[in-house]
């Protein structure tokens, strides 16, 4: 948000920054609005029209008794019944008429046959992609969620949507299938993650995978063959380079997985590893003027929907300057460069 | 920080919930009756509530109610492609009431359309009391709400109430994108000013 300019309505009410600062929801945005209406007295009343939109009027809603939903229901489907069997003994010719329905299913089943064995060769793969810093909401055809970080890319056979691939990071709530107990599958360069019904996170970037575990219970399937089942919290990675297997335990879930609320939390993370994670959902590359800078230490909530925001946030929190040239982001000791 | 985390959790099994609408919808295209049955239920309580702030006639909002929810699935096949579900539901359900309403009106006296949204009133006991509400302030606000044009009224309704998304809205109301902005704006500008004056004339009265 530029200084002096009367922001619009419908980008404060869009602005995840602006949202967060209403809500109180996060200490950086807090700081960053309260000091621009400072800075920008003039545009008060507007900054305060959108705080009341985004905080609303709660409602207490006085939801209807289920009885007389359910009655309600009742009612109309016996209307529905009723409309379908009077209109039956009209038809003239029965027979000739239930003939043709057959054939009309026969030529449908038929043609649709020929459909999908030619649609089978082509076009069964579905691939959903996302830009740099583009975050998409999916949900595939068997009910389950997919949240896909910026950059990433997840395909699935048409077939079998039960089963994908994923380059990048996504967020998968995966619907439990009662019935048939289902598995459902994330195949990765490095592994495969087996699951029947549950929430986890992966991140298939830098030449690794990282799996973290919210709800029920995954199985990772590794190349050599052998199997690691994970529970709740549990944080695992697994390099097909170096085969080399690690195992956490995530206290919150916050670290790893925030990003698909709006916000990147960090917990006392090192700033190139910070730098490196919004590079990789940005496709930006970090160079450092001294090899210090990317030891010093963040914690708290970032914003991610808005790169500027973001950037503004580290150099508040750090004190460090950070110059944006293209795909480039260049970290500079700020003191020092004010000598 | 876990407020936060509520109200965003909270926002996106919403957005969950309306793609799960969709699949069921299409079931329900084809003439699966769970699937009308589930429709039905999760949208008949929002809608009676809405056609009620409407017409202030309940017999008439559950009887056109019902009647619509049969046209639906008679016409089904013909509905064509639906964006949102939840407005289309919403703007369908409109039009057939201010249909009946103008029907039955006509036989008692003549009034101008624009009267039909007379009903459009909120009491204090739909506004939810939170901790910084006192129940005079939720009186008070109700009260400010009333004075509010029908459009501002209906538009804090639909967003507030009945959860639905601006665009959705300005489909709802057949007005534009703006204009829903505009009429909320203009809404809570009108709030706060009111509240602020009744907040001085409180100071005085108690001194």
């Amino acid at each position: 948000m530029k200084k002096g300019k009367q922001p619009s309505l419908n980008n404060l009410l869009e602005d995840t920054s602006f949202i967060n600062w209403a809500k109180e929801s996060n200490q950086n945005d807090v700081a960053f609005w309260n000091k621009w209406i400072e800075q920008n007295p003039d545009h008060v009343d507007i900054i305060y029209d959108a705080k009341a939109m985004v905080l609303g009027i709660s409602f207490n809603n006085t939801s209807l008794d289920k009885s007389k939903v359910d009655n309600a229901l009742a009612s109309v489907l016996k209307k529905i019944d009723n409309k379908a069997t009077t209109k039956q003994p009209k038809k003239l010719f029965n027979l000739n008429k239930t003939m043709l329905r057959y054939a009309a299913v026969m030529v449908l089943l038929i043609t649709s046959a020929v459909m999908i064995y030619q649609l089978s060769d082509k076009a069964t793969t579905v691939v959903h992609k996302t830009a740099y810093g583009e975050i998409m909401d999916l949900t595939l055809p068997d009910g389950t969620n997919v949240v896909l970080n910026g950059n990433s890319e997840i395909q699935y056979e048409k077939l079998n949507p039960r089963s994908v691939t994923l380059a990048g990071e996504a967020y998968f709530k995966v619907r439990k299938k009662l019935e048939t107990n289902a598995k459902f599958w994330v195949h990765t360069e490095d592994l495969v993650v087996e699951v029947y019904g549950t929430e986890f996170n992966v991140n298939s970037r830098e030449e690794k995978t990282d799996v973290l575990l919210d709800e029920g219970s995954v199985k990772l399937l590794l190349e050599n063959g052998d199997r690691k089942q994970m529970v709740p919290g549990d944080f695992v990675s697994f390099s097909r380079n170096n085969k080399t297997l690690s195992q956490e335990k995530v206290t919150s879930e916050l670290t790893y997985a925030s990003w698909k609320n709006g916000t990147y939390i960090f917990n006392k993370v090192p700033l190139a590893e910070v730098l490196k994670y919004i590079g990789n959902t940005y496709g930006l590359e970090t160079n450092y003027q001294n090899e210090e800078l990317k030891d010093i230490i963040i914690s708290g909530g970032i914003p991610n929907q808005n790169l500027n925001i973001c950037l503004e946030a580290i150099q508040k929190s750090t004190g460090i300057k950070i110059k944006h040239i293209e795909n480039e982001l260049l970290i500079i000791n700020n003191t020092i460069n004010q000598n | 920080m876990l407020n936060f985390l509520t109200t965003f959790s909270r926002r996106s099994t919403k957005k969950m919930d309306c793609l799960a609408d969709k699949s069921v919808w299409y079931s329900f295209i084809e003439g699966n009756v769970q699937a009308y049955s589930a429709i039905f239920r999760n949208f008949y309580p929002g809608l009676h509530n809405y056609g009620l702030k409407i017409s202030g006639n309940e017999t008439l909002t559950e009887d056109c109610l019902q009647d619509f929810f049969v046209y639906l699935y008679d016409n089904r096949e013909n509905l064509g492609e639906i964006k949102s579900i939840k407005s289309y539901l919403f703007v369908s359900f409109r039009r057939a009431l201010l249909k009946s309403l103008k029907k039955e009106r006509a036989f008692t006296s003549e009034i101008p359309e624009q009267a039909q949204l007379e009903n459009f009133e909120f009491s204090p006991e739909e506004i939810a009391i939170k901790q910084e509400f006192t129940a005079i302030k939720t009186a008070t606000l109700t009260t400010i709400l009333n004075t509010l044009s029908k459009k501002e009224r209906e538009s804090i309704y639909l967003k507030y109430y009945s959860d639905l998304k601006v665009s959705e809205i300005a489909i709802v109301m057949d007005i534009t994108y703006q204009s829903v902005l505009n009429n909320i704006q203009r809404a809570f500008s009108k709030i706060r000013k009111e509240l602020e004056n009744k907040a001085v004339q409180e100071i005085f009265l108690s001194n």
